[in-house]
């Protein structure tokens, strides 16, 4: 083969290798973790590029965890969110890293910034309130990715929930993620009546009842063996309360007390 | 069949330098004891399954040593060939250089196969004796019990294979136009960092809002660097139910045996030229 036939026949094989590689990688894609430039450029420092390029995802996502707990005693909230979140970055699959970093933004970090303006007794309660209240947006928005990223994602939304609940104080917020998890594959017992309870502390009284009367009759009764009777119980009291008449209330079940 | 006869004898004298050195000897021994002691890691596990953690750590070890052996054994043995003049006599006789080439990369590439499937083998009897330890603690606590897929594990050490084989060709390929040893191992390292990272490239390809200059910058290199990244499916082929997505795995190994053709090919063309 002459020496021009090899320099084109490398050439043909580099762009049909360049086209066959496309279509390869669009397939295995949903294989590997989601992981773009930018991520890349915010941790490039710190030992990303080896669990990227060696394979050792998992292996760095905990020594990186591992780092974050030394900034975490030491208080340092930036190195230890960034730390945290490249575990997160790295195995995005983890439930406890996405779970544990949303935590530790939306609550721990919270009580360390009150605390650098001088402490609890110092800072007034309504600056308490607003820095908690930022802080847990922001654990929540973590949480809110985990749940994109993770396979578990009712796990992420209940502690949303609870965040919304507790430090937003805004419990509309709350009931929209305790209605989300409620609705997910792998929903808690608990997550509906989290739901219809915190809307109906909402004011959303009505919407509440006719949310849970739905979920009951075609989620819980169907999934639970024993037909979810404590969720049923709290419905009637709702009906009660809401003074729903006798022939729209639910049915009396056989096996109701 | 000539050709064929000289290539195989090439290729077979290169196989048994290659085994015989002590790089190869160390780094299947440190990745093995690595690949059994990793159950020992276990400590440092926080957010993953244990299976995936010593999983990933077998297949990470799998690819840095893998590498290194590639860059650094394939620039070795062509240079020690070059450098003692071996190369002079050889080539006297009625050898041709892409036949030269062709043994060496050959030799090279069975020797990588044979630390694959040395550490796969490895891997494989700590993931299944770990499966069966915990199978009955996951089922007593009502957990789903972890399974390891061995014809996936077979599947993977394939795609490794065609991985370190794009390595050592790519190697091939710097070396037969480079001066030194040391400047090859240090392009051939950049090599394979570059073609870890090439799935950027070919990221940015699937966006419809980039420019034609990073559009065609992208397609240069998508052509030019293989990506090492799609080789890297083991956690949905060893650990996951579901397995990876049908034909993954050999529309992988068709991309990646292209490009290591094709890195042949530029080896040879670049090795005719070379002054000896």
């Amino acid at each position: 083969m002459s020496a021009w036939a090899t320099w084109t026949a490398s050439a043909a094989l580099l762009i049909a290798a360049g086209s066959a590689s496309d279509r390869s990688w669009a397939a295995v894609r949903p294989c590997i973790p989601e992981l773009g430039a930018r991520q890349l450029e915010l941790s490039a420092g710190q030992g990303v590029l080896l669990g990227v390029l060696g394979g050792l995802r998992t292996l760095v996502a905990d020594v990186s965890w591992l780092r974050s707990y030394v900034l975490w005693e030491r208080k340092e909230e930036a190195g230890c969110e960034a730390l945290m979140r490249l575990a997160c970055t790295l195995d995005p699959h983890a439930r406890y890293f996405w779970e544990q970093t949303g935590f530790a933004v939306g609550l721990d970090m919270a009580n360390w910034e009150i605390r650098r303006r001088g402490g609890y007794a110092r800072v007034s309660k309504e600056v308490q309130d607003h820095v908690f209240a930022a802080y847990a947006r922001k654990g929540i928005a973590v949480l809110e990715e985990g749940a994109r990223t993770s396979r578990n994602r009712a796990p992420f939304l209940i502690v949303a929930g609870q965040l919304a609940e507790m430090k937003v104080r805004d419990q509309r917020m709350a009931a929209t993620y305790y209605r989300a998890a409620a609705e997910s594959e792998d929903a808690p017992w608990y997550a509906a009546r989290f739901a219809a309870r915190t809307a109906w502390e909402a004011g959303d009284r009505a919407q509440a009842y006719a949310w849970y009367r739905d979920h009951w009759s075609s989620v819980l009764r169907v999934r639970h063996e024993d037909r979810a009777p404590d969720d049923l119980a709290e419905l009637r009291m709702m009906e009660d309360a809401l003074g729903v008449p006798a022939m729209r209330r639910i049915p009396r079940q056989p096996w109701e007390r | 069949m000539d050709a064929l006869r000289r290539t195989h004898w090439i290729a077979r004298i290169t196989f048994l330098e290659a085994v015989r050195q002590r790089l190869f000897s160390f780094l299947l021994l440190l990745g093995a004891a690595l690949a059994v002691s990793s159950v020992a890691f276990r400590f440092l596990n926080f957010g993953h399954g244990e299976l995936k953690f010593v999983a990933d750590f077998g297949f990470g070890i799998l690819f840095l040593f893998g590498s290194l052996l590639a860059v650094v054994m394939t620039a070795q043995l062509l240079y020690a060939e070059l450098d003692n003049r071996t190369a002079l006599t050889l080539l006297a006789k009625p050898v041709s250089r892409s036949e030269f080439l062709l043994g060496k990369f050959l030799g090279v590439w069975a020797v990588l196969g044979v630390f694959i499937v040395l550490l796969c083998s490895i891997l494989a009897g700590v993931l299944l004796t770990r499966a069966a330890e915990i199978a009955p603690v996951a089922e007593a606590a009502g957990r789903v019990p972890p399974s390891v897929n061995a014809a996936g594990l077979a599947i993977f050490a394939l795609l490794q294979w065609m991985r370190l084989g794009i390595i050592a060709a790519l190697t091939l390929f710097l070396a037969a136009g480079a001066r030194t040893f040391l400047f090859s191992v240090v392009a051939g390292m950049l090599a394979v960092l570059g073609g870890q990272l090439q799935w950027l490239a070919q990221d940015l390809l699937t966006k419809p809002d980039v420019g034609f200059f990073q559009r065609s910058l992208a397609w240069f290199a998508t052509r030019a660097v293989p990506n090492l990244q799609q080789f890297n499916i083991g956690d949905a082929l060893v650990l996951e139910s579901a397995g990876a997505p049908a034909g993954a795995a050999a529309s992988a190994l068709l991309a990646g045996s292209l490009h290591l053709l094709a890195f042949l090919f530029l080896a040879c063309a670049l090795f005719r030229r070379r002054e000896i």
